[in-house]
């Protein structure tokens, strides 16, 4: 009789949500036979499809819906079932007695489909992670990645993807990454010999992540460059692909945004490793690939590019720190760019220290330290474009340098700055001086014309380089693109940007 | 105690007698006898497997590699220093959580760090220096060698040669010399570009020498094309780049085909 009365009580409230319930489900249920009809007819497009749709969903799974499509999905008491439902919580019963009677009605010999268990993984998980049960997430993602190794078929490739991610973004989450390196090295492999392309990008940059969350820059940098990647021609033919079957551009979707992923972390690499020219043109690439809807992500590209084209010795437009939404996040290194543009060193140590605490939260620090150097460079050049003649004790005051000796380290300092071509003087010893040279008449030389074709080259390379990305429109030329396509591209490109910005939330 | 366990804590004692001794030809070769017999270990890394005695031999183990390390120092090796110093780091990043700490572990981590230094290697120390935390920079060892980095990039040699002299430990001595060497070779081409000429007496200080003679050799040696007179060392400068005279031409019509080659393709 007590559960009749609660029954009631639960009903009332829940008016709302029950009728909800339904509709959800039976979305989960036209899901399902997406990818049914994906796995019979080898369709990656459709599996790609309802991975789509289910994110769509994501924000409405209750344990309830849950539990009654896993009921119905798989069949009740078959292995995959029993591994999953444990995961959920149990609460008010009356919904599945309906559906547990449907499940029943359906043939009791049903041949599973892969993918349909996975796909069961895929929105356990997603709702464990929703739900904050982060060590059961860890478990069932676990369990998913077992199942996953067994299975060899090309369809299950999309759904895999997106489990790897969640897979470790639930280890991320509780701080274990350094557990399933192995792991994931090994389902990496899998992926390279099953040719794999969509798990092999999302693994690397899983990989990627993992040893940059733990500063292990040289591992990385080490499995990067022996990886194999197909960007370079992949970026290609996939458009070319695009041409012919718009059906892929989920999946292209996907590697562009993996790409992009790919550009920050190759970019942090190699401004760890100095190669600062190269650093910034992967950081400026995934900084400018980004959909405008991933800030976060957007922002720490240009945090990092900053820096890095200040310690390329180049000053960044005040417009790239005015960028909508962005203006309070880049505040720091808009202050620091200043100290560094006006090459005061008591200025760029006061700002060092004002935002420590930024700069260690983004792990800039030490790329910071490094900048005192081009500092006191800019300081230099300012000071001998100025005089025609300075002693050196000057120098050193001006440059601000705080040591036992400071004109005798000025000395060294401006000497090296003359060797590496930073400024055009002399010193000499005997009345410490430091002289500047003389400019000549630059348009005596050749240097204008040398300059002049580097502009041009470059502006033709942006052209060749542009049009070997277009990206052509589906069947411009048979027909129109129609609103519903329009409409569908355009949640194609928001389903990016949450991709991109899904995981970044986090860190801002 | 396991005998194995036994057996190599022994060794380990007759070698660390050896290296008190400077009796650095048997710490080799009881050094190589040490390693193999910890190859049977597997609580040791790659395995990293839980033996009931996996703490007790992941300390001796990373305690003789540390004193590899040192060893490779006292007798001057840096292929043997970047060896074992391989071989140990997973004990301080893999296993660190497992076991105490050792207080050797961030002199060891400052020398390698020195090493790199001294070996130009500047990308490694960047990335090296990546890994430490920054209670460890705090470290008077590590802050040493990050000191002298900057100071080496900035060009402050003198502040690099001064640090000589309040070394944080006794080991540093043999990179801190290889330094030294390092940066009179950079003060030379530094003052042959910023300098005209020098008098041989400044030259010497600047240089380092104690005596004319050394420096006449070295400049003898190394830079022959440097010219002493009248007390003074003249530096031969490079010609600077004077006003074009003529036109280019060739070049020029290579650029001008490759433009008409690009718009062809644009239009």
């Amino acid at each position: 009789m007590t559960q009749d009365v609660e029954m009631k009580d639960h009903q009332t409230p829940s008016h709302s949500v029950s009728s909800a319930v339904p509709s959800t489900l039976q979305h989960l249920k036209e899901i399902s036979s997406i990818i049914e009809s994906g796995s019979y007819t080898k369709e990656i497009r459709r599996i790609a499809r309802a991975v789509r749709l289910t994110m769509g969903l994501r924000r409405k799974l209750t344990a309830n819906v849950l539990s009654a499509f896993l009921d119905f999905a798989l069949v009740p008491g078959s292995d995959a079932h029993a591994r999953l439902s444990p995961y959920l919580p149990k609460e008010n019963e009356h919904d599945m007695e309906v559906d547990t009677a449907t499940s029943a009605a359906q043939t009791p010999g049903k041949y599973l489909l892969p993918e349909l268990e996975i796909y069961c993984y895929l929105l356990v998980l997603l709702f464990l992670i929703d739900q904050k049960k982060y060590d059961e997430a860890k478990a069932c993602s676990s369990a998913s990645i077992v199942r996953l190794k067994n299975l060899n078929r090309r369809t299950i490739d999309v759904l895999a993807s997106r489990l790897y991610f969640y897979y470790s973004y639930s280890y991320e989450l509780t701080g274990d990454l350094a557990q399933i390196r192995g792991n994931l090295l090994a389902l990496h492999r899998i992926a390279t010999l099953r040719h794999d392309e969509l798990g092999q990008e999302t693994l690397l940059n899983l990989l990627l992540r993992n040893y940059l969350h733990y500063n292990l820059y040289d591992q990385a940098e080490k499995l990067r460059s022996k990886a194999p990647r197909f960007e370079a021609h992949s970026n290609q033919q996939v458009y070319i692909v695009v041409g012919y079957l718009l059906a892929f551009t989920i999946t292209i979707l996907c590697m562009e945004s993996l790409f992009c992923r790919y550009l920050l972390y190759l970019g942090k690499i190699r401004t760890i490793q100095l190669e600062y020219t190269d650093a910034k043109e992967s950081l400026l690439q995934a900084a400018r690939k980004a959909p405008v809807a991933a800030r976060g992500f957007r922002i720490q590209c240009n945090k990092w590019a900053i820096l890095v084209r200040l310690l390329l010795g180049e000053i960044p437009e005040r417009t790239i720190f005015m960028q909508k939404g962005m203006e309070k996040a880049l505040r720091p290194y808009f202050e620091l760019t200043n100290a560094v543009r006006i090459g005061d060193l008591e200025m760029f140590r006061a700002v060092a220290e004002k935002f420590a605490g930024t700069f260690n939260a983004d792990r800039t620090h030490n790329l910071i330290v490094r900048l005192r150097h081009n500092v006191i460079r800019t300081g230099l050049r300012n000071i001998s474009i100025s005089y025609s003649r300075i002693s050196l004790a000057d120098v050193a005051k001006k440059l601000g340098l705080d040591s036992a000796n400071p004109v005798a380290d000025a000395e060294s300092i401006v000497a090296k700055a003359i060797r590496d071509d930073a400024i055009d003087a002399t010193l000499d010893h005997a009345n410490g001086w430091m002289v500047s040279k003389e400019t000549g008449d630059i348009y005596s030389t050749n240097e204008p014309q040398i300059a002049f074709n580097s502009r041009i080259a470059f502006c033709l390379n942006m052209h060749n380089e542009a049009i070997r990305a277009l990206r052509f429109p589906p069947n411009t030329h048979k027909e129109k693109e129609s609103a519903e396509k329009r409409r569908e591209r355009h949640q194609q490109e928001q389903e990016l940007a949450k991709h991109i910005a899904e995981e970044d939330d986090d860190d801002f | 105690m396991d005998p194995k366990l036994t057996e190599v804590s022994q060794l380990f004692e007759r070698f660390k007698a050896a290296i008190t001794r400077k009796d650095y030809d048997s710490c080799t070769e009881l050094l190589s006898h040490l390693k193999v017999l910890l190859t049977s270990f597997r609580s040791l890394p790659p395995l990293f497997e839980n033996t009931p005695n996996s703490i007790h031999e992941l300390t001796l183990a990373r305690d003789i590699y540390e004193h590899a390390v040192l060893l490779s120092v006292k007798i001057e090796d840096q292929d043997a220093f970047e060896r074992d110093f391989f071989q140990l780091k997973p004990y301080y990043t893999d296993a660190g959580s497992r076991l105490p700490p050792s207080p050797n572990e961030y002199m060891i981590l400052g020398l390698n760090l020195l090493r790199l230094l001294v070996q130009n290697r500047i990308a490694e120390f960047h990335t090296e220096l990546e890994l430490l935390s920054s209670t460890a920079l705090e470290n008077p060892c590590i802050k040493h060698a990050v000191e002298l980095e900057q100071s080496f990039m900035e060009g402050a040699y003198n502040r690099v040669l001064s640090a000589k002299q309040n070394v944080p430990n006794e080991t540093y001595g043999y990179f801190m010399d290889l330094l030294a060497k390092t940066v009179r070779d950079e003060i030379a081409g530094c003052s042959e570009k910023a300098y005209d000429y020098l008098s041989l007496k400044d030259a010497r200080q600047m240089l380092l020498y104690t005596s004319d003679k050394e420096l006449l050799q070295y400049i003898e040696e190394e830079h022959p094309e440097w010219e002493t007179k009248n007390g003074s060392v003249f530096f031969q400068k490079a010609k600077e780049s004077v006003p074009c005279k003529e036109i280019p031409s060739l070049q020029l019509i290579n650029q001008t085909l490759s433009y008409a080659r690009e718009l062809e393709r644009i239009v």
